[in-house]
């Protein structure tokens, strides 16, 4: 029943338009001079999750971490085109990248907790943000915070424990829960379970169903189940190049494009 | 896909043929390899092993001084009555101190003191530093003007070198520093008990000084000290702020490779070298005072940048970056990121790095020749500004003296500053291992 009913929803929330969150126009990335990234334009909506799949190397990875000027901390790289987010140019040397960072917030292909307190990781990001006036608040905010990411249960008890001592499906549901207590609106995930056991993963994917509800999600994954279990918007990265984007059920049934059709049916990849 | 590895199976059940690659051969230059990094190792060990034995074995005795228990009697006639002592002091001051002693021992030893030669023979046993020994108790307390006491007196450098059988007793008695009366007294006092062998602390806190029995490295150690501080609180803070902005901050571009390799050079720089820059700078530009332990530590800051500045690096390397895009993913500013992971997880290799850039710097001893630290001093420097020597550099001084007494002292003083050296490397491992991180 609950299939049925999610199934459900998310067909609805595709028809149902939502609004634009990120904006890309003609997007490139050079590393030297070596292009990663040929003029991407792709929309990212609102409250959806995104999937960015396609071949290792085809410059998904690179487009995500455009989106929160990750980039900006690899010298070689070069942005060129126009990026926003809620129609502010997000390249414009007016923002702070700081800012940026805490309304687009991040989770790796590796977990990687802070070698502190299962607490104090995801009170970090609060904490130099200033969301918080005093210690109640500050907890309130790690507890819901852990609550969201489905964590809260198994580690309720050992808070001072360090976070590097969990499992790594737990040790990821922590990096999420550290993103979203700094509450961003874009949340973007670089291949959040390449690391992680089945069991977690699905998890992990239960989990990003749920965030949907608050955040938009953009996710870079390898697996074409994970774009099909999780995405309501696929794209389609080849070469550097934005080969196809559409809704998920479209892309995985009946797509335009050649080069995606092959790529979901396994002929390259 | 599938065809590949069925033709893959095929061809390996087919077993193709091996020609002989030498398998035999291979296992001999194994073995061999082996037996050169146990050899290589053992010829190490065996020369460590040769250092220290030939250093203990001299330098034990070090440790080990010989005093007699002298009756000395404080006559009024000597030192006057303690009122003229508390009106003046000149009469305390001045005293033969050396002459009470010398005749407390002829007592002793049932000595005439008008026999002139015996009674040379016998001040020839007991220290010069008597003087300032005996002195120090007067002052200290004038009651016991009047008085006789038995006082342990340091035993002079000859008599202690012949009960250390550091002495060949079979030449000549003209030819060695001690004649038979002398030893024949030596006995008397053993009979009696009145000479006994006793740590020497002296040899810790006595500065420099000619005579053996009274010198020390008291004046070293703190003008060591000195440096050491100084070269703690400049090339920590200026080397890890140069090592962060290097690694995390500046752009990788053509000039910050020429910063990078000119400090990689910088740490190769023969140590004199920095001596002649620091008397050149400090002493003659800037006007500081010559064998100050200031100028010494800033001359040891400027050859410790490099190592410390090298060893940062590493461990700001070490640091996985999952940590700072963590950091920087969660909105945390560049410095944020540095400041409050990058920094507290290098720490443990930061302050190895420092210690052994520490422990290179107490063994220095070529620039601190240059800026005038090989100085005889004989006063403890109050300030850093004072002349003062170092450790290795007393080390250096002592092993040019041609006597016996200086030559076991030379080894005792390697002793010291190797114990120094040991202490500092063990803290280095023991904060290396207790703060260490895993990923």
């Amino acid at each position: 029943m609950e299939n049925i009913q999610a199934t459900l929803n998310r067909g609805q929330a595709v028809q149902s338009a939502k609004p634009i969150k990120m904006k890309s126009q003609d997007v490139t990335v050079h590393y030297g001079s070596k292009q990663a990234l040929n003029g991407i334009t792709l929309d990212i909506p609102e409250r959806q999750v995104t999937a960015l799949i396609g071949p290792s190397g085809c410059g998904k990875s690179t487009y995500l971490r455009c989106l929160n000027r990750m980039n900006d901390t690899i010298d070689s790289a070069s942005v060129g085109g126009k990026i926003t987010l809620d129609g502010e140019d997000i390249y414009d040397p007016a923002i702070d990248v700081v800012e940026l960072r805490a309304r687009v917030g991040m989770v790796f292909q590796k977990p990687n907790p802070f070698p502190k307190s299962i607490y104090e990781n995801v009170a970090y990001g609060p904490k130099i943000h200033g969301l918080s006036r005093n210690k109640q608040e500050l907890d309130e905010i790690v507890h819901t915070s852990l609550k969201k990411a489905g964590l809260y249960n198994e580690v309720k008890d050992r808070l001072d424990e360090p976070g590097t001592g969990l499992s790594g499906g737990q040790q990821q549901r922590l990096c999420i829960a550290r993103a979203i207590a700094v509450s961003p609106e874009v949340i973007l995930m670089d291949e959040p379970c390449s690391a992680l056991d089945p069991i977690a993963t699905a998890t992990v994917e239960e989990l990003i169903d749920e965030l949907r509800e608050n955040f938009t999600i953009v996710i870079v994954t390898h697996s074409m189940q994970q774009a099909a279990r999780v995405s309501q918007i696929t794209a389609m990265f080849h070469l550097g190049d934005l080969a196809e984007v559409g809704p998920t059920e479209k892309m995985f049934s009946n797509p335009d494009d050649k080069r995606t059709q092959d790529y979901i049916t396994g002929r390259f990849g | 896909m599938s065809d590949t590895t069925a033709n893959g199976l095929a061809e390996t059940s087919a077993r193709p043929e091996r020609r002989d690659i030498g398998i035999k051969k291979r296992y001999a230059a194994e073995r061999r390899f082996k037996a050169y990094g146990i050899i290589a190792i053992a010829i190490g060990l065996a020369f460590l092993v040769a250092l220290l034995w030939s250093v203990f074995s001299k330098g034990y005795t070090a440790f080990w001084q010989t005093e007699i228990q002298v009756p000395i009697t404080f006559s009024e006639e000597v030192l006057g009555t303690p009122e003229q002592a508390n009106q003046s002091q000149t009469k305390l001051m001045m005293a033969n101190y050396p002459q009470i002693a010398r005749e407390g021992l002829a007592q002793l030893l049932d000595v005439d003191t008008s026999d002139r030669d015996a009674m040379r023979a016998v001040g020839a046993l007991i220290s010069d530093g008597v003087r300032i020994e005996l002195r120090d108790m007067v002052l200290n307390d004038l009651s016991i003007i009047g008085t006789t006491q038995d006082v342990w007196l340091y035993a002079s450098s000859e008599l202690d070198s012949a009960l250390k059988g550091q002495y060949d007793l079979a030449v000549p008695e003209n030819r060695r520093p001690i004649s038979d009366l002398q030893l024949q007294y030596i006995e008397t006092l053993q009979e009696q008990g009145a000479i006994e062998q006793r740590f020497n602390t002296g040899l810790f806190t006595f500065g420099a000084s000619s005579r053996a029995e009274t010198a020390g490295v008291g004046v070293a150690i703190i003008g060591s000290l000195y440096m050491m501080l100084i070269v703690l609180a400049l090339a920590l803070p200026i080397g890890v702020a140069a090592s962060i902005y290097l690694e995390e901050f500046a752009p990788k571009n053509k000039f910050t490779d020429l910063i990078e390799v000119n400090i990689n050079n910088l740490a190769a720089v023969p140590s004199i070298v920095f001596g002649l820059l620091g008397l050149a700078v400090f002493i003659n530009w800037f006007g500081l005072p010559r064998s100050a332990a200031l100028v010494g530590g800033l001359v040891l800051t400027l050859m410790t940048l490099p190592t410390i500045i090298i060893a940062t690096r590493a461990a700001l390397r070490a640091v996985p970056p999952s940590i700072r895009w963590a950091a920087l993913g969660v909105g945390a500013s560049k410095t944020q990121t540095v400041f409050h992971h990058v920094l507290p997880l290098a720490a443990p290799g930061i302050l190895t790095g420092t210690i052994i850039g520490l422990a290179q710097a107490l063994g220095e001893t070529a620039p601190l020749l240059l800026i005038g630290m090989v100085a005889f001093v004989a006063d403890y420097p109050s300030t850093p500004m004072d002349p003062a020597t170092a450790l290795p550099v007393q080390i250096y001084m002592w092993a040019n003296e041609a006597e016996r007494a200086f030559v076991e002292r030379t080894s005792g003083a390697i002793i010291i500053l190797l114990a120094f050296l040991a202490i500092m490397n063990l803290t280095a491992i023991f904060l290396r291992r207790r703060f260490e991180r895993r990923w």
